[in-house]
């Protein structure tokens, strides 16, 4: 380390310096002191020669006034000869009564003194003559002449430039001393230290931590102090830069480690400022963005590459940005187009360096982004009709539910095939999909180019409609629709063309008029969902349009549903068992169990409201369970106290054959150690219309493992006596409308004869529900009827009041007249 | 000054009762031949002291002093000018230097002084009172010195 020579002329050195400071300093106090010693000493001067004059006046004075008063002329030469024998005196005069007595004039060596004196003094002669009063010897007060004298004002001047003179050579010789005493004091004190450490500081070398010698005898000056600090700097320094190479030795390390990341990662890396201009990338993010960066680049500027959005990667930088402080990395996928028109999608992570640049990372996501689009693609759609799926709906209704619902009002159709779950079974589930793409192909025929249409499940379609028409309009045009899918459908079925019909049912909603502002695409396709269970529920083949009320009752029943799923837990719900009667020999066989509901507020509900109710909302199946249950405990209670009695369960179609599969019937009589004849189980009319093959199977299964079949409600439906003969059956059940008027109505009586007369030659066995009266009984016996159940008897009990119901019906019917 | 002539007249009449030789007074005379009678006291000054030389009818003064050691002349400075008689020796004697001005002419006693006054018109003298009246009508007295 060689700092550079700085002094290199003399005159810029400190002793130069200084004694040009002290040079200034003294000429300029010098000159202000000699004029004010001139000033002075011309004025004391002045003083002075007038003083000495008067005094010499003063001297003379009594001898000229002698000489005045007896006018000796003599007398005053010689005063005045004594006067003049003073050097500075130019002139003397000594008047009396107004006549000159003596007077004596030195001669001028040059002339117009006065003037003269004026100019060269610069002082004002106030005085060009002294002049005192004569008074008379004896008489003080008489005046009797005056003596005048002259000064010699030149002689005095040149007196006073000697003087001047004198104390200026004095002056100067002094300043010259004291200048020469700064010099030597400057240069022995301070320049020769400075130089001995200058000198040494210039060969030092401070890195090797080298100490500087103290100059001798500055031990305790200024200069020791200063040489000491350095000393310290000098070791600080040293400390500072060992400690200093330490640490880039370290960032050398790293930056190797870096760079070599940096170079040879796939991912593009690089660092930009917030106006996108790029301080540093690496060579994969050149490759990536398709821009032939270049490090000679003025300007390379991240927004120049071809991006389909530049302004979507500014904002994301502004985010970026944003979130500094979060620390947080913003990421986004950008399309990039090249220039042959193929397309890569990059995905850009930028994170702030808090400098206001950014840095960031970019990585091809093309495949990713294909097989997302693909993806998004195949997710909306239904593949087997080519409409939307459900997916794809909500996606458009989410998008044309928001903002203003004035705007663009449309209606929402939903479509269901009524009776399409037969045709997939009886012709096939291909036959199925056959059916649906053509009911799809009507209704892409039917919708306009505004429309939009979706298959949201099995045989459930949704129409969005342009309402561009007034509501007859409408309704004329749905009733087209409706012409147009309910025509024929030509199956190619392998072996023949098959013509079938199918009807359809539809729920519309409106939007706009039908909403209140805010309904989502959710609550549109429910409302949409109820005008269709509407129109289900008033037998199909029709279409209904939404109203707010089904709201509240879609609310109500959504209620009670909660309400059963609260009693399946809590226990509300219970069987009541009515007891079966041997109407031959009066005593209680059996019992059907009879689900009850007591609602806590609403009381007692019927089964023939909660049990659609729990068949709709899929809750039949659990209640079912319970059921099977609570009649398998109740029975082996009783089969515990030796009674053989039996109970049956009543069983839902919907319940065939999944719900209640005939092993679990079997296996809960296995756990509760029950024979299988311990359990009936009643079907109605309903089932065996269904699929025949499943519920025959079912059927079957349970009458091999013992238990009886029977059905119920015979009489009211079809009652197609095929019935009977095909499915597996142990007894039916004449329905209580039949027995009711049995009494009354000769026709009820003969029809109950005939199921009576028919059950016995098809060796099934007869129960006559609603035996209300001994008249019912008393028919029944007559026409062979084994069985009944009826107020009469019992209505149906709680389990724990069955035992005394039993003894209590057998006792009154052994107490009757009539013969058993 | 008025002041400090009451006083020095209040002084000389205390000291005439008391010494016992009242009317002993200085005055100053001159014959009739002179031509005055009567001279102030700065005439008197002026011409005892060398100022004029002349008589103010133009006749020349002709002062006459008394012997250095008498008492009347001692007397006679004192009460025209108030300077003693070493005062009066040391004024004349910067003015003999000069040659041009001389003092008065001596005389030995008063018989002397008045012998010279009647024989010289223009001399004038200073005598006592006393002597004056003892001697002669034809001195004028033109000024009486009271103490």
């Amino acid at each position: 380390m060689i700092s550079p020579k700085v002094i290199t002329h003399w005159w810029q050195g400190i002793l130069a310096r200084s004694i040009a400071g002290v040079l200034v300093a003294a000429l300029f106090i010098g000159g202000v002191s000699s004029y004010l010693v001139r000033q002075s000493l011309s004025d004391r001067e002045q003083k002075q020669a007038i003083r000495r004059l008067t005094e010499a006046l003063e001297t003379v004075q009594s001898t000229a006034s002698i000489a005045a008063f007896t006018h000796d002329a003599q007398l005053a030469s010689e005063v005045v000869e004594g006067l003049m024998r003073t050097s500075d005196i130019l002139m003397v005069k000594i008047e009396t009564d107004g006549k000159i007595l003596a007077q004596d004039v030195r001669s001028l060596k040059a002339p117009s003194v006065n003037a003269r004196l004026t100019s060269d003094m610069g002082i004002a002669v106030h005085q060009s003559s002294l002049s005192k009063p004569l008074v008379s010897p004896f008489n003080k007060t008489e005046t009797i002449g005056h003596i005048i004298l002259q000064p010699d004002w030149l002689m005095i001047e040149s007196r006073v430039r000697q003087n001047v003179q004198q104390t200026l050579w004095l002056l100067l010789a002094e300043m010259v001393a004291v200048l020469l005493s700064v010099a030597a004091v400057m240069l022995f004190f301070v320049l020769r230290p400075i130089k001995a450490i200058s000198d040494r500081l210039h060969h030092a070398a401070p890195e090797t931590g080298a100490q500087i010698d103290i100059p001798e005898g500055h031990e305790k000056t200024e200069i020791g102090r200063l040489v000491g600090d350095v000393n310290s700097i000098t070791n600080r320094l040293v400390m500072l830069l060992a400690h200093e190479r330490e640490i880039q030795k370290q960032r050398e390390i790293a930056q190797k480690k870096y760079q070599n990341l940096f170079d040879h990662a796939t991912s593009g890396i690089f660092v930009a400022d917030k106006t996108g201009r790029l301080d540093s990338f690496n060579p994969a993010f050149s490759e990536l963005v398709w821009h032939a960066y270049v490090s000679q680049d003025k300007d390379p500027n991240l927004f120049d590459a071809a991006w389909q959005a530049p302004e979507k990667i500014k904002s994301l930088f502004v985010l970026a940005l944003r979130q500094e402080t979060a620390g947080r990395v913003s990421t986004d996928d950008f399309l990039l187009r090249g220039r042959r028109g193929d397309e890569r999608w990059l995905s850009i992570s930028l994170a702030s360096l808090g400098d206001g640049s950014l840095q960031g990372t970019v990585t091809d996501v093309t495949a990713r982004k294909q097989e997302e689009i693909q993806a998004r693609r195949l997710a909306g759609m239904d593949a087997l009709t080519g409409l939307a799926n459900r997916q794809g709906l909500m996606e458009v209704l989410s998008r044309r539910t928001v903002g203003d619902v004035k705007k663009r009002p449309f209606a929402v159709l939903m479509i269901n095939l009524d009776g399409f779950g037969q045709i997939n079974e009886s012709m096939g589930l291909s036959a199925g999909d056959d059916v649906l793409k053509v009911v799809a192909d009507r209704i892409r025929a039917f919708i306009q180019v505004d429309d939009y249409s979706a298959r949201i499940g099995g045989d459930e379609f949704v129409l969005v409609l342009e309402d561009k028409f007034a509501c007859d309009a409408f309704d004329h045009q749905l009733r087209d629709f409706f012409a147009v899918l309910q025509q024929p459908y030509r199956m190619a079925m392998p072996d023949a063309v098959r013509v079938i019909s199918i009807q359809a049912s539809a729920g519309v909603a409106f939007y706009a008029a039908d909403s209140a502002p805010g309904v989502d695409a959710h609550e549109l396709l429910r409302h949409a969902e109820l005008a269709l269970m509407t129109a289900r529920s008033a037998g199909g083949h029709t279409y209904r349009f939404f109203e707010p009320q089904l709201l509240v009752a879609a609310e109500h029943r959504r209620r009670i549903e909660d309400d059963l799923k609260q009693a399946l837990e809590d226990g509300s719900l219970y069987l009541g068992f009515q007891p079966i009667v041997d109407l031959t020999s009066g005593t209680v066989v059996g019992a059907e169990s009879l689900i009850r509901w007591v609602h806590p507020a609403r009381g007692m509900v019927p089964p023939d409201i909660f049990i659609p109710l729990a068949e709709d909302v899929g809750l039949i199946s659990e209640i079912g369970l319970l059921v099977l249950e609570k009649a398998c405990q109740v029975v082996s209670q009783w089969r515990a106290k030796a009674q053989p009695l039996y109970v049956s369960i009543n069983v839902s179609a919907l319940q065939i054959p999944n719900a209640l599969p005939p092993a679990t019937i079997i296996s809960a009589l296995a756990r509760h150690g029950l024979p299988p004849d311990a359990l009936a189980i009643e079907i109605t009319e309903g089932v065996l219309m269904g699929n025949v093959s499943v519920a025959q199977t079912w059927m079957t299964q349970l009458g091999e493992a013992g238990l009886r079949v029977y059905l119920d409600d015979f009489g009211t439906g079809y009652s197609s006596l095929s019935y009977l003969k095909r499915f597996p059956l142990n007894a039916v059940k004449i329905d209580k409308s039949f027995i009711h008027d049995l009494a009354e109505d000769s026709n009820d009586k003969a029809l109950v004869n005939a199921i009576v007369t028919m059950a016995k030659s098809l060796s099934l066995d007869v129960i006559a529900e609603g035996v209300e009266s001994a008249e019912h009984l008393s028919i029944l016996r007559e026409m062979g009827c084994r069985f009944g159940q009826g107020f009469l008897f019992s209505p149906a009990v709680q389990a724990h009041l069955f035992e005394e119901t039993v003894k209590d019906i057998e006792q009154r019917l052994a107490a009757m007249p009539v013969p058993w | 000054m008025v002041n400090k002539l009451l006083r020095q007249f209040i002084f000389a009449t205390m000291m005439l009762f008391s010494a016992g030789h009242a009317w002993a007074d200085l005055v100053i005379v001159t014959s009739e031949a002179t031509g005055i009678s009567t001279l102030s006291k700065e005439d008197v000054i002026n011409i005892y002291l060398g100022r004029y030389r002349r008589l103010p009818n133009a006749l020349p003064a002709l002062p006459i002093d008394m012997a250095e050691s008498s008492e009347i002349k001692k007397k006679f400075y004192w009460r025209l000018v108030g300077k003693t008689l070493a005062e009066i020796n040391s004024y004349w004697s910067r003015l003999i230097f000069s040659g041009q001005t001389q003092p008065p002419a001596v005389l030995n006693s008063s018989e002397d002084a008045i012998m010279r006054i009647l024989r010289v018109p223009g001399t004038i003298g200073y005598i006592e009172r006393g002597t004056y009246s003892k001697l002669d009508k034809r001195l004028v007295v033109v000024l009486e010195l009271a103490e």
